[in-house]
């Protein structure tokens, strides 16, 4: 048994706030504790070490147990099957979605008369950016519209046809971890508005890249949540449905990033994608 | 298809062979897609899996172990202590990350996972699992202990060198 030549009810102290300083669960206040402490403290210096070795190794070897593609398939083909008997409920639901969409729509509008300038942005923010989710959510979760296997790149330039071809390079080459797997123009049922949507895999997740002409809808001046670091572009961010979504004004279009991954990740993902965009929607005319 | 890899992943880890491991994860996105309607709009999928997941699990679990005993999960003398912290191999293999793992109670095990492998906050484990917070923090806790343990038991069965992080601690009192 060693002996213990530190403060050892401060170390005691600090040794129990390390799981939650791991999992990133402390105040801030605690947080400075700890690293204060930290930096006088060898031996708990270390112990974090040996705590954070364990985890990064348990996590290195969950993420290497790779899920067959056999049952990625298998479930693929139970679940069509039962999307034809769920196709009534279904369309309830979009009922239901529509209405809720439309009450909150009034609400917000009655509500914003009365809310300060801030409030009153994110929400227009939010709006805004909720035309991109609903492509996501309608397009590429609900309607499940892209292959397990990725279409290759000629078929979805051909998808896209020669005014976005090009775009699809600039989206893949600023994706990294990601991998297209779908691109096409669609539309949300009962809007006419088009969306160049583009459907990627990675980090365990779907995400959706989406570009809409912007048709006089702006996101509005002096609401920016967070000034993109690449060039000139603000980026505006809202969580929507389950969802995050970074949006930014993009030479007379808007455009959008989904995805469920959590709100930092979706901000950077936009962050790199909004600049290359940029040009790429420059060079379409 | 949403989360499947996460979700094979956790649900590989905690079930006892791969066969029903598949099983679980085929179940989670049947009920998902029967029970669409029920997620609460404005909150997490991936969350909203793992709810469903967690939930079949408990369910196949209570067949398998009808007559199993469980002890309790915190005794008095779980509480952290500086004297029993186990040292940690300086190399580790995902096999033996692997075997300690299987050999850390499930109880914990699930904990250990949804917060070191999928990296949910200590609120979403405990809306997961249907458990109050306290009882996530103190499981995760014991949880990463006992994997800690488990990994050193390991790690020396195979002759494999332990650090000495810990057995450095304080020796020149």
């Amino acid at each position: 048994m060693n002996v213990l030549n530190f403060d050892s009810k401060q170390c005691e102290r600090i040794r129990q706030c390390l799981d939650a300083y791991l999992s990133n669960e402390l105040l801030v206040e605690t947080t400075s504790d700890v690293l204060r402490h930290l930096e006088r403290c060898e031996a708990c210096a270390r112990e974090l070490e040996a705590r954070s070795k364990v985890r990064e190794a348990l996590r290195r070897a969950a993420e290497n147990q790779i899920a067959p593609e056999e049952l990625r398939q298998a479930i693929q083909r139970r679940l069509r099957e039962s999307r034809i008997g769920f196709l009534g409920a279904s369309r309830r639901l979009a009922w239901a979605l529509a209405l809720a969409g439309l009450v909150i729509v009034v609400l917000g509008t009655v509500a914003m008369q009365h809310w300060i300038k801030v409030v009153e942005g994110r929400r227009i923010v939010a709006g805004v950016l909720a035309l991109g989710v609903s492509d996501h959510l309608q397009c590429a979760i609900k309607g499940h519209n892209y292959p397990d296997i990725a279409n290759p790149p000629e078929l979805l330039r051909k998808k896209l046809g020669p005014q976005y071809a090009g775009v699809l390079e600039v989206v893949q080459k600023n994706l990294p971890g990601f991998e297209i797997l779908e691109a096409h123009i669609c539309s949300v049922q009962g809007s006419p508005r088009k969306y160049v949507h583009f459907i990627a895999r990675g980090h365990g997740t779907i995400l959706s890249v989406i570009l809409t002409k912007s048709e006089g809808v702006q996101l509005p001046n002096g609401t920016m949540l967070r000034s993109g670091a690449s060039g000139s572009v603000d980026l505006y961010e809202a969580h929507l449905e389950g969802m995050n979504v970074a949006g930014f004004e993009s030479k007379g279009y808007l455009g959008f990033v989904v995805s469920d991954l959590n709100r930092d990740t979706t901000m950077q993902i936009a962050n790199a994608l909004a600049s290359p965009l940029n040009a790429a929607l420059q060079a379409t005319g | 298809m949403a989360h499947f890899p996460a979700l094979y992943r956790t649900a590989r880890l905690l079930a006892q062979e791969s066969a029903e491991a598949e099983d679980l994860v085929q179940e989670v996105y049947l009920e998902a897609w029967k029970s669409f309607h029920r997620f609460e709009r404005g909150t997490n999928c991936r969350a909203w899996l793992f709810k469903i997941l967690f939930h079949r699990l408990h369910h196949f679990r209570r067949r398998w172990a009808k007559a199993a005993k469980v002890e309790p999960f915190e005794k008095p003398e779980d509480q952290d202590s500086i004297m029993a912290e186990a040292p940690v191999p300086q190399e580790i293999r995902d096999e033996n990350v692997l075997e300690a793992l299987g050999k850390v109670p499930i109880e914990f095990r699930e904990v250990v996972l949804l917060a070191d492998v999928q990296e949910f906050s200590y609120k979403e484990i405990a809306e997961t699992m249907k458990l109050p917070l306290g009882t996530v923090m103190s499981r995760l806790s014991r949880g990463r202990k006992l994997l800690r343990q488990e990994l050193a038991g390991v790690a020396e069965s195979y002759g494999i060198r332990l650090g000495n992080n810990q057995a450095r601690t304080g020796e020149s009192a």
